[in-house]
């Protein structure tokens, strides 16, 4: 039995004169959820269409189970896809396209029927089997595609932003559902994606990348609340980067100055010097009124306040210039965010996090995230 | 009540009767211009005359190819004598015409069913094609379908009559040349047909194909050929369409009586004093097969490109009998 674990390996693609995935190293667990988190352009996809065998990367190799498979052709690949569009076959029905696979692999008529049969349970569309792929809603669509790669057993299963092209409800509610299936099935997904909500709330771990490179990979909490990089803190959720300097550290903690005023920094690069940049969630900073004592403020006037139901979303003008966001619950109580309104902005040092300044390329190092899920890797099969 | 005030307001007002003479002249072409949500009258018709002006003379040869009498100008009378009641005359049973027609038919079946697989096989490597020099494929495989016929007609004879090198000096005028020769032109025509379908299919499903296990042959022959089906079925009847009523290239490699066409054979004899309307049953053949073959090319197109896509594919396979199994 495959384990499905994945490899990477100095994975290089050049398209013409440029780098689209620059030396990614990684490894990918049998049986996980991983993402590939990135903004357009990040070389994510084309990282993914590496490992499905579309295209032929430039240098490096790629592992599965063992075997580097960087130059076998994609139908000799166990592994299949869920493609963006889903690109379920327009002139063959529901049954023909999930059986498309087993056919090509002269399995007996029997035996096509039956996994046909349990693949489309598997995904709660029997019934279905007769219609074609233009009488389905997306959804449907979409679990046709997830069936009629699941019925060929993969090792990986590779998900391009399958999610992408559905509407909003469906699509929340298909990211449970997602999740329960990838548990169920027990395959190795990778799931392609630039929405940092559907990468926090299904993967196990997060590659987040940027321009060819891995940033950071690790679980959902560590890559929103420990980013490696300045990058990967802003690409996460509001991040209210800031500029500050680091001015003395000491016991795991760090004093940065803002403007004229100093805070405490509990996490991140607490042992920097000099110009840093400095980073805190929303949801972890707090409002005061203007003559709360506490340590740990910055005082500001509130700019805007954008309700969102749920919480409301306070931007806070400070006296270096610069925005905050804080994230209030909906208490019902408007008056405190009222537009003008002098506030101090409560930090905690837990919540405030220093990271080194610089490129943020430079700081990341792929392959140390990489090496620590590295395990030898004798052929397992 | 002031008098100045009402002709103040009369002038003003559109519909006053204020001298009616010079007002209505004035008005009439910008009423129309003013309103453009009016009948375009003069747009109908200018096209409507365009239409007849166009139409009626091969609606006229066509109805003479029903005259009772000789004549090809005077009208005699309904009969079918010349399509088939005349036993020696009528162009089902004078060898000449009937010749004509086999050929022409000959010529077209040959180029079908010749220029349609390659101008496909063509479309997919262009498609595939990548990097240096597949740009000036592209614009290339243009150039015949601008190219003045006369020139490529004359350029191909000269190559086929005086070059005695392989594989020019193979092709000999008659038959061969001809079906070359319509060949070469309606290439183009299949490929720009094929590749404008495969650019709206996109790389996608065949990429499903292939990871779904399918050899490249396979992805071909089960999803990309099906998908396609409409393009080419379309393309063949437009070539057939092409071969039929073309002129210039087939005149030009013919080789003697055995080798004319229904054109040809029109251009010999529409001037001949002892033709008879037969003849105009002859172009009048010309003509439906032609409007045949490309209104059945669209409705294929458009039918089967919209089933396709709708995923009603019965029809699709059984016209193709291409089973996946």
């Amino acid at each position: 039995m495959a384990s499905g674990e994945v490899i990477l390996r100095g994975l290089t693609k050049r398209f013409d004169d440029q780098l689209a995935v620059d030396g990614i190293d990684a490894t990918i667990n049998g049986g996980e959820f991983f993402s590939l988190l990135g903004p357009s352009g990040c070389g994510k996809t084309t990282t993914l269409r590496m490992i499905a065998g579309f295209e032929r990367p430039t240098a490096g190799e790629i592992v599965l189970d063992g075997v580097d498979v960087a130059s076998v052709p994609p139908h000799e690949r166990n592994v299949h896809t869920v493609f963006q569009n889903y690109a379920l076959f327009p002139h063959l029905n529901v049954f023909d396209n999930v059986a498309f696979g087993l056919r090509r692999r002269k399995l007996a008529k029997d035996e096509v029927r039956r996994r046909v049969q349990e693949a489309l349970a598997l995904v709660e569309l029997h019934g279905l089997a007769n219609r074609t792929p233009r009488q389905l809603s997306g959804g449907q669509q979409q679990r046709v595609a997830l069936a009629r790669a699941l019925v060929l057993r993969p090792a990986v299963l590779l998900l391009d932003e399958p999610l992408g092209a559905l509407d909003a409800k469906i699509r929340k509610q298909l990211r449970v559902e997602l999740k329960a299936l990838q548990e169920e099935v027990g395959i190795t997904f990778i799931f392609v994606t630039h929405d940092q909500e559907e990468a926090l709330s299904m993967s196990d771990r997060v590659a987040v990348m940027n321009a060819g490179r891995v940033e950071q990979v690790g679980s959902p909490p560590e890559v929103y609340e420990d980013p490696a990089t300045v990058f990967v803190a802003d690409f996460l959720g509001v991040s209210n980067l800031m500029e500050a300097e680091a001015v003395g550290s000491g016991r795991g903690e760090c004093m940065v100055r803002v403007g004229e005023f100093v805070l405490r920094a509990g996490c991140g690069d607490t042992a920097a010097c000099g110009a840093v940049k400095i980073v805190a969630r929303p949801e972890r900073l707090e409002l005061l009124s203007h003559e709360d004592q506490r340590e740990n403020r910055l005082p500001g006037m509130v700019e805007r306040t954008v309700y969102v139901g749920a919480s409301r979303q306070v931007i806070v003008r400070l006296p270096t210039g610069a925005a905050i966001q804080a994230s209030v619950t909906n208490t019902g109580d408007a008056e405190m965010y009222r537009q003008g309104k002098p506030v101090s902005v409560y930090v905690p040092a837990g919540a405030l996090r220093v990271l080194a300044s610089g490129p943020a390329g430079e700081r990341s190092d792929p392959a140390v995230p990489a090496s620590e899920h590295a395990e030898p890797s004798g052929v397992r099969s | 009540m002031t008098v100045t005030g009402i002709g103040a307001r009369e002038l003003a007002t559109p519909a006053a009767p204020a001298g009616p003479e010079p007002v209505r002249r004035r008005r009439l072409l910008p009423a129309v211009l003013r309103n453009p949500w009016g009948r375009p009258r003069f747009l109908v018709l200018t096209t409507w005359v365009y239409i007849a002006w166009a139409l009626l003379p091969v609606g006229i040869a066509m109805l003479f190819s029903f005259n009772s009498g000789r004549s090809r100008s005077v009208w005699q009378g309904f009969s079918l004598r010349w399509w088939w009641t005349d036993p020696s005359f009528s162009v089902f049973h004078d060898p000449d015409y009937t010749h004509a027609l086999v050929h022409s038919l000959e010529l077209a079946a040959l180029d079908m069913l010749i220029a349609t697989p390659l101008g496909v096989l063509l479309a997919l490597g262009l498609a595939r094609w990548r990097g240096r020099g597949s740009g000036a494929a592209n614009g290339l495989m243009l150039v015949p379908l601008v190219t003045p016929e006369i020139v490529m007609a004359v350029s191909l004879l000269v190559v086929f009559t005086q070059l005695a090198i392989v594989p020019f000096a193979l092709i000999h005028l008659g038959t061969g040349a001809q079906v070359v020769g319509q060949v070469t032109f309606s290439l183009s025509y299949v490929v720009v047909i094929v590749r404008s379908r495969l650019a709206s299919i996109g790389p996608e499903y065949e990429e499903a194909a292939r990871d779904l296990g399918a050899t490249p042959i396979a992805a071909l022959r089960l999803v990309l050929l099906p998908l396609l089906l409409p393009a080419i079925l379309a393309s063949m009847l437009i070539v057939f369409a092409l071969s039929i009523d073309d002129f210039v290239v087939t005149q030009y490699m013919s080789s003697n009586a055995s080798t004319t066409t229904i054109p040809m054979f029109l251009y010999a004899n529409a001037r001949g004093g002892t033709t008879t309307p037969a003849l105009n049953a002859l172009a009048t053949i010309l003509v439906v097969t032609t409007l045949i073959g490309i209104g059945v090319a669209y409705l294929i197109y458009t039918a089967l490109g919209r089933r396709a896509s709708t995923g009603e594919v019965s029809a699709l396979r059984d016209l193709s009998g291409l089973e996946t199994a």
